[in-house]
């Protein structure tokens, strides 16, 4: 917008702004991509609301004839909701802190500590978190079970924290190195020690990239799925993406409590999402990009 | 600034007294060392191990060593290993093209004070909060071929003609597939992406602007470079997301039609725990480790030294 | 200083052992002493309210007992018992195949207890018929107690036949197409499938392969040593299998699992289903009228009705042999069986119990039993898991029009070379 536009002395017909087509146009497709994206999760909540006789007569997208919030009783039921939620929330609950802490220890040391290997350390931990889990799974069911450990919800946040941790390290080695030396200076001429430095110095001021990785491992843990499968046996075990997947492949044509199991099995992660979407842009920001 | 920056160590000539030495480090890295060795590098390396034996799994068995064998079968016999190779590769590229360039856009898109932003952002998003397992099943759902969204669609504008079954068909399974991830992949890349346009400087833009430069011009020559660190990390993200593609064809075909949607990490997985081949899945799994190795090094290794100006 | 981080150090890995040591967990059989863990497949109504009664009066008979039942789909039933095979995580009791590339892979896997003593102990061998006991003694001792005596052919729905104009029940193969042919004529589905689950379909292949190549080669190929690649019947039969799934199965069955193709049936949008007698009770479940309701024999020509069975195993690695070998007993008795009416199979496996007044269609299985002269059984119990993807992934390419069904023979027969 120039400053020359605007005039509003001269007698002459103001000039109005020129209709930006361009920007409406781009909004309007992005308002369509928008309401394309939203629509599974519309088709699926119209689904979880219909009973049978209505998915087998009307379309998908219509409202349903009766609202059939039963449906959502008979996937809490049938799917054994409450005790997987709560098996992948006790995981969860435990790993993501836990995990972080170990990793943000580890990028620290690699990042602020100077000793002979870290580099190599670094590429090495850098290396493991791109391949991918299925990998190992034989040989980590083998050595699960070998440690009696298989079937295990607390076996199982073992693996869990090691495949988490690469990434989380890689992520606040960047962070940590752009830390500028002169606070951890200043500190140490104070008479801090290491830990000291560590704790209350560093891992502070990474509150942003913490929080974003909170929010991604929260949601990983939650829907983490190839090595619970492989390591979990009994139902009672069972985390929330098995428990999806053993609804659909048992009870597929109940079309109406799958989705409403579906539904309900994401609401505990969206509500994380949500609540701290804030800290997630921020973190990615500060984080992520310079990771 | 901004670099992706693990290599590059300046030579310091003062050395802050009190933090050096394995010593000191040894408590901060030991817990994630340990974790990281015994169940991360550790069953990776004995998969392998284990691609040079042939062993059913069965614990009353032991391994048998039959060397390079594994391999021979595995690119000579094996039918279904090229379909799992190929698909793979096509999973890449695919990838890095089309959810990539669909995230840039939402993320230009986005970055604009426009209505409903923050509203169209949570919705690009939330897909990705999704376990993949359960995008799988609503994405089944939807293709149903009598009751599912897709082909209830085409009925009702009548192209009834046009209705497939989208998972049953080797024609079409591999690309309906792709599509729920599509759907579910944008979202974390426009983040990224959206993140990163914020380090774009505004003077060069507006300096840009009063050269007369039009929206393409400037997205060329300020906004492309100001992005680049934050394409290194979307295309390798992306790159290694794609090569673990598992759990959305479990949940959406199995592998099925007759295996045309198979994948390296699939494959590898079925030949060892339901074929009872733990030696071909680990020769499967190796191939997908050198492969992924085989990419993502001599990228990382470009784009380091692309940030070394 | 030192000593906070030396202490943080500590404090992290000591909640971490606390925590692993005091809840590992272990495996999923059950730790209370009087708890059995039993794995079936997912059942449907009438069927699970016979299991869940016969449990009741166990517990109720046997207090202080309980008995955990953990339901899985068919594919993952499977896989969860090779998955646990050898560990600790399995199940105390398992329900499965007994042919050779299922429950045989178990046995040979060590992981079924072989229950000799509890056969004399309880008199098994009196319970039950010679097929029955044939199944148990296969592999050598004795695995699992009878169950099931599953067969299976063709159910059909008589009104949609009687649109068709079919007046006379097919006992030729010719005959047979020729029905379905008058089905089309009729705008009727002749006959669904769900393509996903492969074995389903698969019995439609195990029949016509019956049926063109004869008991005795038919043997020699899926039990024995026969060459696929070498016998003309092969690629006839191959032949036969893309031509149904061209003209006369559900359209899109490849894209849907049984479940979704079954509910066809039940609607009355197809006439004919391939299945067996676990559908006598389903049928009524969902909602059909069992007068509606015929069976026949698939008439492959041989005399042999198709089936097999299934049993209830004892895992070695459990550590309540002897309570599970009680229920066992109990769940197998007389009575309890007499009670279920029916509802697994009109036939059962004990000598004394006859079908059930109730189930108006067992009267058919009784007929057809009396009339065979044996059974064939389905072939992903013949073959290997391994050979079993392989056959699978043939019947689907055949059917897609990916592999020519000339050479589907000899596609196969490469893998069985492969693999011996």
């Amino acid at each position: 917008m120039t400053a020359i536009a605007s005039s509003p002395q001269l007698a002459t017909h103001t000039r109005k702004r020129p209709v930006d087509w361009t920007g409406i146009a781009l909004w309007i497709a992005l308002a369509v991509t928008a309401l394309l994206w939203f629509l599974p999760l519309f088709l699926m909540f119209m689904t979880s609301v219909k009973s049978k006789a209505d998915l087998n007569t009307s379309a998908m997208w219509a409202l349903p004839g009766t609202w059939e919030w039963g449906n959502y009783a008979d996937a809490l039921d049938v799917g054994n909701f409450w005790v997987t939620a709560g098996n992948s929330l006790l995981i969860a609950a435990i790993k993501v802190p836990l995990g972080l802490a170990i990793a943000a220890a580890c990028a620290f040391a690699l990042a602020r500590i100077r000793f002979r290997g870290a580099r190599s350390l670094m590429l090495l931990i850098a290396i493991g978190s791109m391949v991918p889990i299925q990998i190992g799974l034989g040989p980590l069911f083998n050595t699960m079970l070998n440690l009696d450990l298989l079937d295990s919800k607390f076996g199982l946040i073992l693996p869990y924290l090691a495949f988490g941790i690469p990434y989380q390290i890689f992520v606040l080695y960047g962070f940590f190195r752009g830390i500028p030396h002169e606070l951890e200076e200043s500190a140490r001429i104070d008479g801090s020690g290491t830990f000291r430095i560590f704790w209350q110095i560093i891992l502070p001021l990474a509150k942003p990239a913490l929080a974003a990785l909170f929010v991604l491992d929260f949601v990983a843990t939650w829907n983490e799925y190839a090595m619970a499968t492989t390591l979990l046996r009994s139902q009672s075990n069972w985390t929330i993406p098995l428990a999806v997947q053993g609804f659909s492949t048992q009870h597929g044509t109940d079309y109406g409590p799958l989705n409403a199991f579906i539904f309900m099995s994401a609401i505990p992660v969206l509500i994380v999402y949500l609540l701290f979407q804030r800290y997630f842009v921020q973190g990615a920001l500060a984080g992520a990009v310079k990771g | 600034m901004t670099t992706v920056n693990i290599i590059t160590q300046g030579r310091r000539k003062r050395r802050p007294f009190g933090s050096q030495g394995v010593g000191t480090a040894a408590p901060y890295i030991i817990p994630a060392l340990l974790l990281y060795g015994w169940f991360l590098l550790y069953p990776m390396l004995d998969s392998i191990r284990l691609s040079f034996y042939q062993w059913s799994g069965f614990r009353t068995e032991t391994p048998t060593w039959v060397g390079l064998d594994n391999y021979k079968r595995l690119f000579t016999e094996d039918a279904v290993f090229p379909t799992a190779l190929l698909n793979s590769v096509i999973w890449v590229v695919l990838s890095l093209i089309l959810p990539t360039v669909i995230a840039l856009l939402m993320a230009l898109g986005l970055n604009q004070k426009i209505i409903g932003r923050n509203v169209m952002r949570a919705i690009f998003y939330i897909p990705a909060v999704f376990a993949s397992i359960t995008v799988a099943a609503m994405w089944r759902w939807i293709y149903n071929p009598t009751l599912g969204f897709v082909n209830q669609l085409l009925e009702a504008v009548g192209l009834e003609s046009w209705t497939q079954s989208w998972l049953g068909d080797p024609k079409f399974a591999l690309a309906s597939i792709f599509v729920a991830n599509i759907w579910q992949a944008v979202g974390f890349s426009m983040v990224l992406f959206l993140a990163g346009l914020q380090t774009v400087p505004e003077e060069l833009m507006e300096a840009a602007k009063l050269d007369g430069a039009n929206a393409w011009q400037r997205f060329r020559a300020v906004t492309v470079p100001a992005l680049r660190p934050t394409t290194v990390v979307v295309i390798i993200l992306t790159i290694i997301n794609s090569l673990k593609v598992f759990d959305l064809v479990v949940g959406m075909t199995g592998g099925g039609p007759a295996q045309s949607t198979q994948v390296l990490a699939l494959w590898s997985y079925t030949q060892s725990f339901t074929n009872h081949q733990f030696g071909m899945g680990g020769a499967v799994a190796t191939v997908l480790l050198i492969v992924t190795l085989a990419i993502v090094i001599p990228y990382m290794a470009w784009s380091l030294k692309g940030e070394d100006k | 200083m030192r000593f906070k981080k030396i202490l943080s150090t500590a404090a992290i890995g000591a909640v971490s052992v606390g925590v692993l040591a005091g809840c590992s967990g272990g495996g999923g059989g059950a730790d209370d002493e009087n708890t059995l863990v039993l794995w079936s497949v997912t059942q449907e109504t009438t069927q699970r309210a016979a299991m869940d009664a016969i449990i009741a009066d166990f517990e109720e008979a046997n207090p202080g007992t309980k008995i955990e039942l953990e339901e899985r789909s068919v594919d993952e039933m499977k896989t969860a018992m090779r998955q646990t095979a050898g560990t600790d995580a399995g199940p105390d009791i398992y329900r499965y195949w007994q042919g050779a590339g299922l429950g045989g892979e178990l046995v040979a896997a060590d992981v079924s207890l072989d229950l000799t003593e509890y056969y004399d102990e309880y008199g098994w061998e009196d319970r039950f018929t010679p097929t029955a006991m044939a199944s148990i003694t296969q592999y050598g001792g004795y695995h699992g107690v009878p169950f099931i005596q599953a067969t299976e052919a063709l159910y059909y729905n008589k009104t949609l036949f009687e649109e068709a104009g079919i007046t006379d029940l097919p006992t030729t193969y010719d005959e047979l197409v020729a029905a379905a042919d008058k089905l089309v004529a009729a705008g009727i589905t002749p006959i669904e499938f769900g393509g996903t689950v492969n074995w389903h379909v698969m019995r439609l292949l195990d029949s016509i392969i019956e049926t063109k190549c004869g008991a005795e080669t038919a043997d020699a190929l899926n039990t024995g040593d026969g060459d696929w690649s070498a016998e003309p019947c092969v690629t006839e039969a191959f032949t036969e299998l893309k031509k149904w799934g061209d003209d006369y199965i559900n359209e899109g069955f490849m894209g849907i699992s049984n479940d979704d193709s079954s509910q066809l049936f039940f609607s009355g949008q197809a006439a004919m289903a391939l299945e067996g007698t676990w559908l006598n009770s389903q049928v009524v479940d969902n909602g059909m009228d069992p007068a509606e309701v015929g069976i026949f024999p698939f008439p492959t020509g041989t005399g042999r009705l198709y089936g097999f069975g299934e049993g209830l195993y004892v895992s070695k690695s459990t550590d309540k042999a002897d309570l599970a070998a009680k229920f066992l007993d109990f769940f197998t008795s007389d009575e309890s069986q007499s009670g279920a009416q029916g509802a697994w199979s009109p036939i059962s496996a004990n000598k004394n119990v006859t079908p059930s007044d109730t189930d108006t269609l067992a009267h058919y299985w009784v007929d057809m039993l009396a009339d065979s002269t044996g059974l064939y059984v389905n072939n992903d119990q013949n073959f290997s898991t391994a050979t079993t993807g392989e056959y699978w992934r043939i019947q689907n390419l055949v059917l897609t029009g990916d592999l020519d069904p000339a050479d589907a023979g000899a596609e196969f027969q490469k893998f069985r070379d492969a693999n011996k």
